[in-house]
């Protein structure tokens, strides 16, 4: 029906149509379609363990892979100062939600990031990553935009409280996150490499400070690096389950993990995948998100203006950073973290947050005129 | 380029000043943005690197080097396989079905002693049932040891999938279950541990828990190797050694009403234990339900003060230190005072003994002074030596550490008292090493549990005395039996020789003067040791048979000698009886044995420095006494029975010595020369 208009079309369907980054929409919508399947694969037999209708957790999650769908084109619609409008405000509601859950949130495993509504538990700091990220892009290239502007003091200090607020719940690998790609950020901002390493030492000290602080921390580190020692139990079920797949899986449905590992729908869905569909599928998953993450850097080369590559950058960093850091601890890459799959975990909070996201890259990325000519005076930027 | 400015002379269209203040702002911007645009090129790098170590991990633990779980998983237990050796987090889940059936353990003639028999468990997941109150009524109703009720409140726990209903269904069980057709209910292939010798080496077996874990003994010890490797276990013991020590010590208890008792085999040349029992024991099936005396293993757990058997290791050592020679004598006629403490005899001669009488009657004052001319430190050394310091090696877990003085507070006392096993604490099991060790031509061997392939040389073997020593210590241990205290243990034909022990029980605030324990520890046959007996009762009382004595060697000593008759034929010795002339003066020792002409020993003993004896306090223990009366001639070493130690059998006490009848056809061929035929106990 899209691909029916005709260049000519001037209405803002087809400008978007024509405008639009097609690659990184299919890829998009491919992880979507993954993340359907792998729904299906996981998700009965979670459903059974945690003691919930199978039908009623499917529908939900189909209802939220819809509403992701529906929300990535909807806000791909958006012109640069909307997305910048949609992130500001995006950014204090999740802020405030994140500082309320400390209040009125639910417990869930010993962390409260959860607020409790009529049908979904609602995890704001999954929507705090994509806004902070867009806001502090536009704090930084204000600045630059305009010197009397205290951006950059504004970033920090907006990160600050971020940080403080995550710390409380707590919610290390969220934090890690945030904090990452704020540090992407402020490094292709072109900021002094002196500073940037000094960040990166700060970072380092405040990881090893968090080893010693936080005993979850440690229960998580520890069983990753002592090597010969005590595996962590579910690392080890993930890799049987990856093992077992081996080059093309034991088949859809077939898989065992998923019984045996509470956190197999969320957390652990890449062990699912491995087992049921094996080494090519899973590698296809792999390049789909490595082709959103480096075609997203690459085509900003072309960018001028530098609040479309901040913030363009620090979403795409984000969203491949979550991916890694997931997959990798499902290998046994890394120290395992609660941190989703984009798009293939299951939970609503998760999947619309990357929606959010990703919708706001391809506004972000959509061709404009004029783009190239200028350095931040573009019409979207205008004060 | 800057813009024109508009309505102004072409020459002057474009002011300079202006130029520059544009400009370099401008500039600024340009070079920041290729800064930009070369982090850029950098952070895709670092992604495209990201992802492609992701794709080789990714191929790594999926074609290159997968973890297979281990084959027939059902779904309910996917990966709840069998642990993997580096992984104790996963030993405790408790759906771990064992790779294969846990392994056999046997006897050393492949006589099982343990074994798993494959079994089912019921179990059911709520979720799944219909109906709880009619599936609990209907599973009532085919196995009848169920428990309604239970089963009813186990069934009605939705927010369960897994209950356990009952284990050890049998496959007839099963068969009725199924045919009820509940949906939910499931079986789970388990298996289960079987001892078909019920309390036969209960304790050295110890048992398994309801999930197949070894709770003590040899299943515990091997936990890991019986569970991964099924290849059975062949133990050094026989049951038929077993049952037999076991049957003897069960009469032994009864008799003389004792709280416990013990027993061990063990072949002296290779330190295989052919038999270890501990009494109350119980049956190994139902490890759970014993209590914890009946789990108590006396044999390597319990530490008893081992009382005068330890007087042979006095005798040892000061025979191998040169400190003693046969024919001293030592002062037994008076206590010993030392400090706060008396060291008297019990029933002693009141006399001075020669040295194989401190042996024969069992003398604590001589014992004392044959240790005093070791010192302190040689019998520490030579304790650590005999092993008797240390926990020993043994495969069980329950082995114990001996109590004993640290070498600062290894005094005088200590000595003394130690010469004639008090003021230590000892297993059994240390006990019976020490005597095998000095009938063994000297060479310490260490204790196992497990079968030693035939010929094959004991590991950790190590000459702890001369051979001479061990020559002349079997004969004093043969002197006991024949002459001394250890009468009641004599077997026609297998010449046990060995040494009584009664010592007091330590409890609250010191000994208790009623409660003994009674200990015989003995080798044979001495004229070519192959095993050592050692034989314990825990507090016997006194009977009429033993006229109020409740020491060994009324107690148990006779039961040690029984037990010697019935197993030599089944350790394939029979009586050795053609040749008793022969072996019995092989044998042979005096009570009194007189100084060879030419010294053989030296130094003399009255050169030896009195070692711990201060001057003043206590009459020097050792010295040559050449006034004093011989009771006979000087005889040649090797006719010794020809000399009845005169005097002594008049006033020698009988009533804690030898009560066996020897005018048995046996002893009668035994002792084939008139004079050797024992002269008739007056008080008979």
């Amino acid at each position: 029906m899209i691909a029916l208009r005709s260049r000519a079309d001037t209405s803002a369907l087809g400008r978007w149509f024509w405008t639009i980054d097609h690659w990184t929409l299919l890829a998009i919508f491919t992880l979507i379609c993954f993340g359907y399947v792998m729904m299906l694969a996981a998700s009965p037999a979670v459903a059974e363990h945690i003691g919930q209708s199978r039908d009623i957790f499917i529908l939900k999650q189909v209802v939220f892979l819809a509403a992701a769908g529906v929300l990535t084109v909807a806000v791909s619609l958006l012109s640069l100062s909307g997305v910048r409008r949609l992130a500001l405000i995006g950014c204090g509601v999740a802020f405030v939600l994140t500082v309320a859950t400390l209040v009125i949130g639910v417990q869930i495993k010993g962390a409260s990031r959860w607020i409790s509504l009529p049908g979904l538990s609602l995890q704001p700091s999954e929507f705090l990553k994509p806004f902070f990220a867009v806001t502090a892009a536009w704090l930084i290239s204000e600045q630059r935009r305009q010197p009397g502007f205290y951006g950059w003091i504004s970033a920090i200090v907006l990160a600050g409280m971020i940080v403080g607020a995550l710390k409380l719940q707590p919610d290390i690998g969220m934090l890690a996150v945030i904090v990452m790609v704020f540090f992407a950020q402020t490094f292709i901002a072109g900021v002094n490499l002196f500073i940037v390493g000094a960040l990166g030492g700060l970072i380092a000290a405040a990881s090893v400070g968090a080893y010693f602080l936080f005993k979850h921390v440690r229960d998580r580190i520890d069983p990753f690096l002592s090597w010969n020692g005590a595996e962590h139990y579910q690392v080890i079920r993930a890799k049987q389950a990856f093992g077992a797949g081996g080059l093309s899986g034991r088949g859809p449905g077939e898989g065992r993990v998923k019984d045996v590992l509470p956190d197999a729908h969320a957390d652990f869905v890449f062990a699912v995948t491995g087992e049921e569909f094996g080494l090519i599928v899973c590698s296809v998953i792999v390049m789909l998100f490595a082709f959103i993450v480096l075609r997203g850097l690459i085509r900003l080369l072309k960018e001028q203006d530098l609040f479309v590559i901040l913030a363009a950058g620090g979403l795409v960093t984000g969203f491949g950073l979550q991916a890694f850091i997931n997959m990798g601890s499902t290998m046994g890459l890394l120290p395992t973290k609660g941190m989703t799959l984009p798009f293939i975990s299951y939970g609503g909070s998760s999947v619309l947050a990357v929606a959010f996201g990703m919708g706001m890259l391809l506004a972000l990325t959509r061709r404009r005129h004029g783009a190239g000519t200028a350095w931040g005076h573009n019409a979207g930027s205008a004060p | 380029m800057p813009a024109r400015r508009l309505g102004a002379a072409d020459a002057d269209s474009v002011p300079r000043v202006e130029t520059v203040r544009l400009t370099r702002p401008d500039l600024d911007r340009r070079r920041a943005l290729n800064r930009t645009h070369g982090r850029l090129v950098f952070a895709s790098s670092v992604f495209a690197l990201l992802f492609l170590v992701a794709i080789g991990r990714l191929s790594w633990v999926t074609v290159i080097a997968p973890r297979i779980p281990a084959p027939g998983d059902r779904p309910t237990t996917a990966f709840f396989t069998a642990p993997e050796p580096r992984d104790p987090e996963l030993v405790a889940v408790p759906l771990a079905v064992p790779r294969g059936p846990r392994a056999m353990i046997t006897d050393r003639n492949n006589e099982i002693l343990a074994i798993s028999l494959p079994t089912a468990a019921l179990y059911a997941n709520p979720r799944e049932l219909v109906d709880p109150e009619d599936a609990a009524r209907r599973l009532k109703a085919v196995l009848p040891r169920l428990d309604e009720a239970q089963v009813r409140a186990r069934l009605s726990e939705p927010e369960k999938r897994f209950v356990y209903l009952a284990r050890q269904i049998t496959p007839r069980e099963k068969l009725n279950i199924n045919t009820l057709g509940i949906p939910g209910i499931y079986f789970e292939n388990t298996e289960r541990r079987r001892y078909p010798m019920g309390r036969a080496a209960a304790q050295v077996l110890g048992g398994v828990d309801v999930d197949g874990h070894g709770v003590a003994g040899i299943e515990r010890f091997f936990d890991r190797r019986l569970a991964e490797d099924s290849t059975p276990i062949v133990l050094s013991l026989d049951v038929r050694i077993q049952a037999v020590v076991r049957d003897e010590l069960i009469k032994a208890m009864e008799s003389f009403r004792a709280i416990g008792g013990c027993g061990i085999v063990m072949d002296v040349r290779t330190g295989e234990i052919i038999a270890m029992v501990s009494l109350p024991d119980y049956d190994a099936n139902h490890v759970g339900h014993a209590t914890n005396e009946e789990r108590f293993n006396r044999a390597v757990t319990g530490m008893y003060e081992p009382g005068s058997t330890f007087k042979l290791q006095t005798a040892a050592m000061a025979l191998d230190y040169g400190t003693v020679q046969l024919w001293n004598e030592f002062n037994a006629s008076q206590p010993i005072k030392i400090g706060r403490f008396t060291i008297s005899d019990f029933e002693g001669k009141k006399r001075w003994l020669y040295f194989p009488e401190v042996l024969a009657y069992s003398s604590n004052i001589g014992a004392a002074h044959v240790a005093q001319t070791v010192g302190a430190e040689r019998q520490r050394a030579w304790m650590r030596n005999m092993g008797m310091l240390n926990r020993i090696s043994v495969e069980v877990p329950e082995a114990g550490l001996p109590i004993v003085q640290t070498a600062q507070a290894w005094k005088e006392i200590v000595t003394l008292t130690v010469a004639f096993g008090h003021g230590i604490s000892v297993s059994p099991l240390h006990v019976a090493r020490g005597t095998a060790a000095i009938a063994n031509n000297g060479v310490r061997v260490r204790p196992t549990l497990l079968a030693m392939v035939p010929d094959m040389i004991p590991p950790d073997a190590e000459r702890v005395m001369q051979q001479a020593t061990s020559d002349t210590m079997r004969k004093l241990m043969r002197l006991v039996v024949t002459d001394g205290f250890g009468k009641t243990s004599e077997v026609p034909g297998y010449y046990p020789g060995g040494k009584t022990g009664t010592a007091e029980k330590t409890g609250r605030g010191g000994y208790q003067k009623k409660a003994n324990v009674a200990a015989f520890t003995s080798v044979f046959p001495m004229h070519a040791p192959r095993y050592a007996v050692y034989m314990m009762l825990d507090e016997p009382k006194a009977n009429a048979s033993t006229y109020g004595y409740a020491t060994a060697g009324w107690v148990i000593a006779p039961a040690a000698g029984r037990t010697i008759a019935r197993i030599g034929p089944m350790l394939d010795m029979l009586p050795e009886l053609t040749n008793a002339a022969k072996i019995n003066a092989s044998l042979a020792m005096p009570l009194q044995p007189t100084r060879p002409p030419n010294g053989v020993r030296s130094p003399p003993v009255a050169a030896v420095p009195p070692a711990a004896v201060k001057p003043g306090r206590t009459p020097p223990a050792v010295a040559a006494r050449p006034a004093a009366p011989r009771p006979s001639p000087a005889m040649p070493a090797h006719t010794p029975r020809a000399t009845p130690p005169t005097g002594a059998p008049a006033t020698r006490d009988l009533r804690h010595e030898a009560s066996q009848p020897p005018s048995t056809a046996l002893l009668a061929a035994q002792y084939t020369a008139p004079s050797l035929v024992p002269a008739p106990n007056p008080n008979r």
